[in-house]
């Protein structure tokens, strides 16, 4: 318990001195929240036979990571569709979103502020309500189960809030920068590029984020939309749950993968996805 | 002139990309939904029915009036819990003593975690054959025999609504910490020199000056528990029997399981309808704090 006599020093308000019940509450809380993501690490790498016992106690095997790399589970292909869809979603949407988010902030339109609004609104929709007319079509351009028709979906609900999220930093920049800019004899292009994008790089790296995780997790879309060759992780999640019972083993595995990314860059997750998301929803 | 090239151009393609994945599939599916679309029957529209797909929902529909009400069962005690959990780890959890800083870290990963993750993972762990959780609570409840949680209609429930409570509280425990943060410090401090106990602190001073922000996350977690699917799909796919049924969920089973689009349509549209109204009311909210 040596993190206690880190408060008291920093001469804190005393409704923040922390009592001892306070203390356990606090990693109660944390053990709570943070089992299954242990779980799924441990159970990664537990023999089989140990998969359904309590114990901490193992010695870690590769054995069903290598499992779920092999047919039918195809760990890789799915790690692999996993990435090309997030990538792809990405390379389109930042840009669009940046340059949407821009005119959203320095110019008047008709309606006023109801367009970001509007956009911020269609989020509230039940994903499935768009998902039918879009299996419809892609089923008619022969899409269906392709890497390319899941970009498409993601993009509706990245280019959304990404402009939302980003447009919130535009705002806060002061416009005469770019005026400033254009003075100097540069085009209202050039001024954006040289000027406004790089101070608001900021905002943009936390709508990134936001966006690889959303991207990276989403799960319904592609569950409808893919049936073999496009599978992404979470969806491969189900495969898992054969006719013999739920392989818990290849499931945690395919988990291992899919939060990976997320445990890697944690920080920058806390810092930029939660504040966004947290600004752009509540503020 | 050409400024009305470039603030046009500039939207173009955020607009493209929205009219093609948002606004032509809503337009499309409120068309499905008047007519009648057995996709495995015909691989085009069938015929104009009117609105006889939702006299037939909300008149004729047991199934659909069933996952209305498991919806509901859902909805309000998932959105009661998550707010009070949230704050009450919002309170825990403000300090910037070192414990609090990481407990806040470690609590964000979980939420950033696929939604369909989240619902396998417990799953597994409610799961009689492994039972974590089962072990653990008969330590608490001696005499609890083997409980197959998921296969009880109403522990089933109550394991999705704690699952999502579980989900969400972390998001909605830091919206509340940096409400707390943006408390004037005056009164608390005058409250304290006047004595007052830190349980009335918080109820007559902290709670009160926290409702707008209290009455917007009621509105979103209403929003987000209302379309709540992933955790259903891979948790309880419904079962046992419809008992976890929600209305999402049997959009789902019917135009993907049976392709009836244009009934599934039709369902589909009557939860968007709900869904707007609270979406207006989040936006009248957010325009007005703005002026």
């Amino acid at each position: 318990m040596m993190t206690r006599t880190a408060v008291p020093s920093r001469g804190e308000a005393a409704l923040w001195r922390r009592p001892r019940w306070r203390t356990i509450l606090i990693w109660l809380v944390a053990i709570i929240w943070f089992a299954p993501v242990v779980w799924i690490v441990a159970t990664a790498f537990k023999p089989r036979a140990d998969v359904f016992a309590l114990t901490l106690l193992f010695k870690p095997t590769l054995h069903s990571l290598i499992a779920a790399f092999a047919p039918p589970f195809l760990v890789g292909a799915r790690l692999w569709n996993s990435i090309l869809v997030t990538a792809g979603t990405l390379v389109i949407a930042l840009p669009a979103s940046t340059v949407a988010a821009y005119a959203f902030s320095r110019f008047r339109f008709p309606g006023g502020q109801i367009w970001p609004l509007v956009l911020l609104a269609t989020q509230f929709l039940p994903p499935v309500i768009i998902v039918i007319p879009l299996f419809v079509v892609f089923k008619n351009l022969d899409l269906l189960d392709t890497r390319f028709a899941l970009m498409i979906v993601n993009l509706s609900f990245i280019v959304p809030y990404a402009t939302w999220m980003i447009k919130g930093f535009f705002d806060a920049l002061p416009p005469d920068m770019e005026e400033a800019a254009q003075i100097d004899g540069a085009s209202r292009l050039r001024a954006i590029w040289d000027v406004v994008v790089p101070v608001a790089l900021p905002g943009i790296a936390a709508a990134a984020i936001f966006s690889f995780v959303v991207s990276w997790n989403e799960f319904f879309y592609a569950l409808v939309l893919t049936r073999d060759h496009a599978v992404t992780l979470p969806v491969a999640l189900m495969s898992a749950r054969t006719e013999q019972g739920d392989a818990w083993d290849i499931m945690a595995s395919m988990g291992l993968f899919i939060i990976a990314p997320m445990l890697l860059i944690s920080r920058f997750v806390q810092r930029y996805f939660v504040k966004g998301l947290v600004s752009g929803a509540v503020r | 002139m050409k400024e009305r090239y470039l603030k046009y151009g500039l939207l173009a393609p955020a607009l493209a990309i929205c009219a093609v994945t948002l606004f032509y599939p809503l337009m499309q599916s409120l068309i499905y939904s008047v007519h009648d679309w057995r996709m495995s029957r015909s691989p085009v529209v069938g015929a104009f029915v009117g609105l006889s797909n939702y006299a037939d929902l909300l008149l004729h529909d047991p199934d659909f009036l069933n996952s209305a009400w498991v919806t509901l069962v859902f909805t309000v005690p998932s959105v009661a819990l998550t707010i009070a959990v949230a704050l009450a780890l919002a309170v825990l959890l403000a300090g910037s003593g070192r414990l609090e800083v990481n407990a806040r870290m470690l609590l964000v990963i979980p939420f950033a975690m696929s939604p369909a993750l989240i619902g396998i993972s417990w799953r597994f762990m409610l799961s009689p054959e492994f039972g974590v959780v089962d072990t653990m609570l008969k330590h608490i409840v001696p005499g609890l025999g083997k409980a197959p949680i998921l296969s009880d209609p109403t522990l089933a429930m109550v394991a999705l609504i704690l699952v999502d409570v579980w989900h969400w509280t972390p998001y909605f425990m830091l919206t509340f910490i940096g409400a707390l943060a943006s408390l004037p410090q005056e009164t608390l401090d005058a409250a304290q020199v006047d004595g007052a106990g830190s349980m009335r602190i918080f109820f007559e001073i902290v709670l009160p000056q926290l409702r707008p922000v209290l009455a917007i996350a009621v509105l979103l977690k209403t929003i987000f528990s209302l379309k709540m699917l992933d955790q259903v799909v891979t948790m309880t796919a419904g079962g046992p029997g419809a008992a976890t049924e929600t209305v999402p969920y049997l959009v789902y089973t019917t135009a993907f399981r049976y392709y009836d689009i244009g009934y599934a349509s039709a369902m589909a549209w009557l939860l968007a309808v709900v869904m707007m109204v609270l979406a207006l009311v989040y936006s009248r909210f957010l325009l007005g704090r703005k002026t």
